[in-house]
């Protein structure tokens, strides 16, 4: 049966192809292919990551691919720019075929990939990333002036806002983009990849993002837009294919679908919004700041006057671009850096040393913005991540940690990975070899078991799919209602949104306004944001 | 897939070491020796008599505690590469209690002179250590140094202050170290060496505290994040590491050289890193690699004698061991052969999204 239906499926794409071929799109120009994909199927052992995938993008277009985590989009983003071959299936340039065995060899045919995790060497400038291993002419000399001027004269061709003598650690997450999407057209990028860009980025970054994106494609550019934010998706994109466990499951294009078509096609069930109630008043303080100070002078890594407490059993939310003072503010709660100035109380007492052992013991739980370096230790098992914090408890150690049960380390373990449905082989995998959404749950198992007073949670669902990012919101409601107080600090405003209770704004390491979490005054938000107040300018 | 890396782990040296001997073979042939004739003196030198095979355990015994050494500070993620330095300054110590403390009973004086090794040379590890978290030195050079440190002042002290006769060498030692259990005479530094192996085996493995310390060699900033205290664990490493040499050293100095001399020491603390990595930082692998370790060395005489073949064919060996088990880890690491582990275990199937 499921057969049946995916050569229905491959029938009914290519006669959407054939049309494609042809159609002629509004302009009334003939649209021209440029590149295709065809019954790409790549096997890792026994597993099947993508299974006669169709593409087709068109010069000029957007086209976005869109499927939850694992559902094979970056397996065929990498065959595409040659750091995979496929088992089966061919590709096409212009229409003819081309054997992508190199990611030089994908450069040169004009693919360019942005990938999710930019590939800048941050110790260096944005000119010397931009130039970094190519060269357009034979001397053994790099003509720098010649070449900045030519890199200069691309960014403004696309409006892309560079400083092209900084260094990467001196500009914004959203300004390493750009470098990188430069980078690409430097090097002779027609076609466009683009994985996951805004998920690092917050909603006037996006809108800057969109905007270039337009100009790519005005100038004939084609750009492959990868994503799972049905926001963005319908409105930047011409065409959307839908993958699910691999398989194309079909092509649209936007005029003729909306959100919740694309949604349900895509997890392939009916998507539940989950609905709670916000919490308007809050008793006690668990933790608050005063005037709080660190690192001043720093726009991006540093905090200004701060005053802020989070109350018992509400979520308070902190929006903001990435990079405004938010993680120096999680550090600083959670008590990794000391403040220059100003006071932090918790639970009503000064606290005199900031040490993270001396927070835990306090009750603060923290879901880091980096789970794999500051959350979980890769090399080690899931079990022996869920026990880190509980090594000393009675259950599963004799006198204090002298003597560790094991069997009690891997039923207490067990009892976790049931509770918080993690999925592994056994308890005894390597965390490292876990997917994202696995990875993030255990940190959660380990933080929420603890039954924490404040929850520190920092972009708690970065680069999760749906179901486990619904999982993770569900369970940080969860512990709100039992009287946690949980600080949530995310880039996607969609999640501060739907989640807080209360909505503070950072911008450039100051608390620029808070707002009430039911009937958020969203416009407001976004221009503080960007450090803009109402009525002063858009 | 925790079984599969514990496969690995064991496959990777005994594949090492094969190899190596496939290639010592070789090179045996090459310079007209045979092969098979030369390893059967190898075999038999070193655990061909009791004798042999008491020998073979003296000249383990150093070998596993600088083994040791390496193992606890590469656990928490630090590189002590002074165990040769703190081996010293253990025997300093202790030879300096041995011709001082005199007039009690023999026993009691070698306890007190081990427990003095260690302390020595723990102190001589926590310099590094020191440094390291309060001015961000690097340990590995600091400790390097140190060996100098310590082997110039043992020169001073075997020429100077403690010279005995006129040779430059100290006087020995009274309080030695007994062998047990004739016939084979098992010397009794081998068993301090084994019980140690096993509480630090122990301790990283069953302990709160181990656990942490082995946390923090893995993944620092998370350690820190989960409330462990970094730098204390850190430098407690650096102590225990430093304590196990020096208490190597003073065995040393009890059980097989019983003075001090030129060329004490000389070499066992790179040995023992090297015996560290293809032991796979385990304690238990540490003491197996040691022990191999002393076999050649042991056999290697006996072969020249033998066949008339160099030591340094079996010095190549050894060194070739290093080489595939350096190059084993490296290559099972890799995204494609780790792939290929994956499709033998065969039950992967989905992980699940």
């Amino acid at each position: 049966m499921d057969i049946v239906c995916i050569n229905i499926y491959d029938l009914l794409n290519a006669i959407k192809q054939v049309r494609e071929w042809k159609s002629i799109n509004a302009s009334g120009v003939c649209m021209k292919e440029i590149l295709r994909m065809e019954n790409i199927t790549k096997k890792f052992g026994e597993v099947y990551a993508n299974k006669d995938i169709n593409l087709t993008i068109m010069e000029g277009e957007v086209h976005t691919l869109l499927g939850e985590n694992g559902a094979g989009k970056s397996t065929l983003m990498n065959i595409l720019i040659g750091l995979y071959q496929p088992t089966r299936g061919d590709i096409y340039r212009y229409g003819e075929k081309v054997k992508i065995d190199s990611p030089s060899r994908a450069v040169k045919l004009g693919l360019g990939m942005v990938h999710q995790h930019f590939m800048l060497v941050e110790a260096m400038t944005v000119f010397e990333n931009i130039i970094l291993g190519v060269s357009n002419d034979k001397s053994i000399f790099i003509k720098r002036d010649a070449i900045k001027k030519e890199i200069i004269a691309l960014a403004a061709k696309y409006s892309l806002d560079i400083e092209i003598d900084k260094e990467i650690t001196e500009i914004s997450v959203g300004a390493q983009q750009r470098v990188e999407i430069l980078k690409a057209l430097y090097r002779g990028a027609e076609v466009l990849i683009l994985d996951e860009p805004t998920a690092a980025l917050t909603d006037i970054e996006v809108e800057g993002l969109f905007r270039i994106i337009r100009k790519l494609t005005a100038e004939k550019k084609s750009v492959i837009f990868i994503s799972h934010k049905m926001r963005e998706v319908l409105e930047i994109s011409d065409q959307i294919t839908i993958l699910r466990g691999g398989r194309t499951i079909a092509t649209l294009a936007k005029e003729n679908t909306d959100a919740s078509e694309l949604a349900n096609l895509m997890i392939g069930k009916e998507l539940v919004t989950c609905e709670h109630e916000k919490v308007t008043e809050t008793k006690e303080n668990i933790i608050s700041l005063e005037n709080v100070s660190f690192n001043k002078k720093s726009k991006h890594s540093g905090i200004r006057d701060i005053t802020l407490a989070v109350g018992k059993g509400e979520i308070l939310g902190i929006a903001g671009v990435d990079g405004n003072g938010q993680s120096q503010l999680a550090q600083m709660v959670t008590g990794v850096i000391s403040p220059d100035h100003g006071e932090v109380l918790l639970h009503a007492k000064k606290i005199a040393k900031f040490i993270p052992g001396y927070f835990i013991a306090a009750g603060v739980s923290h879901i880091p913005e980096d789970r794999n370096k500051m959350g979980l230790i890769g090399a080690m098992s899931v079990k022996e991540n869920l026990v880190l914090k509980r090594l000393e408890k009675p259950e599963i150690s004799l006198g204090k940690g002298l003597f560790l049960k094991k069997p009690a380390m891997a039923k207490c373990a067990g009892d976790m990975k049931d509770k918080y449905d993690i999925r592994c082989e056994s308890i005894e995998q390597e965390t490292r070899n876990l997917s994202g959404g696995n990875q993030q749950k255990i940190i959660l198992a380990r933080e929420l078991e603890e039954n924490p007073d404040l929850l520190v949670a920092v972009h708690p669902t970065r680069g999760l799919d749906v179901g486990a990012t619904r999982f993770v919101h569900e369970k940080m409601l969860d512990s709100r209602d039992k009287g946690c107080g949980v600080l949530l600090i995310s880039a996607d405003f969609d999640e501060i949104l739907k989640l807080s209770d209360r909505i503070a704004v950072m911008f450039e390491g100051q608390i620029v306004g808070v707002y009430p979490g039911k009937n958020p005054p969203i416009k407001e938000i976004s221009l503080a944001m960007a450090g803009k107040q109402m009525g002063q300018g858009d | 897939m925790n079984t599969k890396n514990n496969f690995i782990k064991i496959a990777v040296p005994i594949i090492a070491i094969i190899c190596s001997f496939l290639v010592g073979a070789i090179l045996i042939a090459c310079i007209g020796g045979n092969p098979i004739e030369a390893f059967s003196y190898l075999f038999r030198g070193a655990f061909g008599t009791a004798s042999n095979i008491s020998d073979t355990f003296v000249k383990a015994t150093p070998l596993i505690f600088t083994g040791l050494a390496a193992t606890f500070a590469y656990r928490c993620g630090v590189f002590n590469l002074g165990a040769e330095g703190q081996f010293v300054m253990g025997a300093v110590a202790s030879i300096w209690i041995s011709t001082t403390l005199t007039g009690i009973p023999a026993p009691l004086q070698l306890v007190i002179s081990i427990v003095g090794g260690a302390i020595a040379g723990g102190l001589w590890g926590v310099i590094p250590g020191i440094l390291k978290i309060t001015r961000g030195l690097n340990e590995m050079i600091v400790s390097i140094m140190l060996n100098y440190v310590a082997i110039l002042f043992m020169g001073y002290l075997y020429s100077g202050p403690l010279r005995e006769g006129s040779v430059p060498q100290t006087a020995s030692v009274t309080a030695r170290l007994a062998r047990l259990f004739s016939p084979i005479r098992i010397p009794a530094g081998i068993i301090i060496a084994l019980v140690l192996a096993a509480v630090i085996y122990y301790y990283l493995f069953y302990t709160s505290s181990g656990f942490k310390l082995r946390t923090v060699g893995l993944n620092r900033t998370a350690a820190e994040y989960n409330g462990f205290p970094v730098k204390k664990l850190i430098l407690i490493s650096f102590i225990v590491s430093g304590a196990i040499a020096g208490i190597g050293g003073s065995v040393e100095l009890h059980g097989t050289q019983f003075r001090l001399m030129s060329g004490f020491g000389e070499g066992y603390g790179f040995d023992g890193v090297a015996i560290a990595l293809i032991g796979q930082l385990n304690p238990i692998g540490t003491v197996l690699v040691a022990y191999l370790f002393a076999v050649l060395r042991k056999g290697a005489t006996t072969m020249q004698v033998g066949t008339g073949l160099p030591t340094s064919v079996i010095d190549i060996i050894q060194a070739l061991v290093i080489v595939f088990a350096v190059a084993g880890s490296a290559f099972v690491n890799l995204p494609k052969i780790r792939q290929v582990f994956t499709n033998l275990t065969g039950k992967s199937k989905k992980e699940g999204k």
